[in-house]
């Protein structure tokens, strides 16, 4: 290729973005370890909380425009939790809301160049999603007792025999949610990532065609940013859905 | 004296966002529209492959525990692909009963 530029080869890790490492020197890490991911899901946190309590400090009346983004976001998923799960799922909002700011900006602040993104790891949104997997469980059963099996139990089919295979099925559709929903938030950030990354390496060996790679780079920023949103958007209204699920399981 | 000006002038003003307001909620972008579109069909593979996973998973482990090395990982990786089908027909279900992240499109028949 372009022959001035002297280090010219290709060097692309497009996955070395998204190492653990630890932030004091070492080597190892122990679950006590301080690592980047601690200190990205830190900083997620304190910018939630910065600009949730700080932005809605003033309480005025005419919202100042910090103020307007707590209340454009709370409107947001209380109108979303109201439309799918009803009145009675208002009672979990501040949950939902948790996890929606929560990801949101994880994937958000992953968007800084030489940050880390941490919703990118499948053991972060793993938890995630089981934790929602858990506590909507939980909810059917203290709502619902044993009767929240019926959820499993399709009674319009016309024999036992079927029935139990339907149950078997229903059964395993039940713990694909929780799995689907992780996969789908991870894979998203990380394909993404990927792709900037090797996007940016070839800009690197091009000389003046890098042109090329970085208006490719620009849009595909761009389409991460939608991404970003989007995928909290999703996760968060999938929890919704599951907490519907919950609370009226009849099919 | 029957009528506050400022109370008429206030009734038009709120007239005239109400129909503001139902002018834009007509028309989604299109362009995010087409996104949300693409991104309900990769949630629909994603948990046709999630269950396929799940029943390798668990006809794996069942096997393992029991000696019976094939035929479990057979029976599960189609229950799970059944399972996965299953949870896909649901999305579609919620998406129809405007449940879903495709729920703000308008309907293709309008």
């Amino acid at each position: 290729m372009a022959g001035e530029y002297v280090e010219g080869e290709l060097n692309i890790k497009p996955m070395a973005q998204f190492d653990v490492v630890p932030l004091f020197g070492g080597t190892e890490v122990h679950w006590y370890t301080l690592t980047n991911a601690t200190l990205w899901m830190g900083l997620t946190v304190l910018s939630v909380s910065l600009l949730m309590v700080a932005g809605s400090r003033g309480r005025a009346q005419i919202p100042s425009r910090m103020q307007s983004i707590p209340e454009v976001t709370y409107g947001f998923i209380r109108k979303m939790i109201e439309d799918i799960a009803g009145k009675e799922g208002m009672k979990y909002f501040p949950y939902i809301f948790t996890l929606f700011l929560f990801i949101l900006f994880a994937n958000l602040l992953a968007l800084i160049p030489a940050s880390f993104s941490s919703t990118s790891h499948f053991v972060v949104t793993g938890v995630l999603a089981l934790a929602v997997f858990v506590s909507v469980t939980a909810i059917g059963f203290a709502k619902h007792g044993l009767g929240f099996l019926g959820l499993f139990w399709v009674s319009s089919a016309p024999t036992v025999a079927l029935r139990i295979v339907l149950a078997i099925i229903e059964l395993v559709s039940y713990f694909v949610r929780p799995l689907s929903q992780s996969i789908r938030l991870a894979g998203n950030l990380m394909a993404g990532h990927a792709v900037l990354k090797v996007f940016a390496g070839f800009a690197g060996v091009m000389g003046a065609g890098a042109v090329f790679p970085i208006v490719a780079i620009t849009s595909v920023y761009g389409l991460e940013l939608l991404v970003a949103c989007i995928q909290a958007y999703v996760f968060t209204i999938l929890t919704v859905v599951y907490l519907n699920d919950a609370l009226h399981p009849g099919h | 004296m029957s009528e506050d000006p400022f109370s008429d002038r206030l009734k038009r003003l709120e007239d005239r966002i109400e129909s503001a307001r139902a002018g834009r909620v007509e028309r989604p972008s299109p362009g995010a529209a087409k996104f949300t579109q693409s991104s309900l069909a990769w949630r629909m593979v994603t948990e046709l492959v999630a269950g396929l996973l799940l029943g390798l998973g668990i006809g794996w482990g069942l096997d393992s525990l029991f000696g019976t090395r094939p035929v479990l990982l057979v029976v599960f990786v189609l229950v799970g692909f059944v399972a996965g089908v299953r949870v896909m027909i649901r999305t579609a279900d919620e998406v129809r009963a405007g449940k879903s992240e495709g729920a703000r499109l308008p309907k293709p028949g309008k």
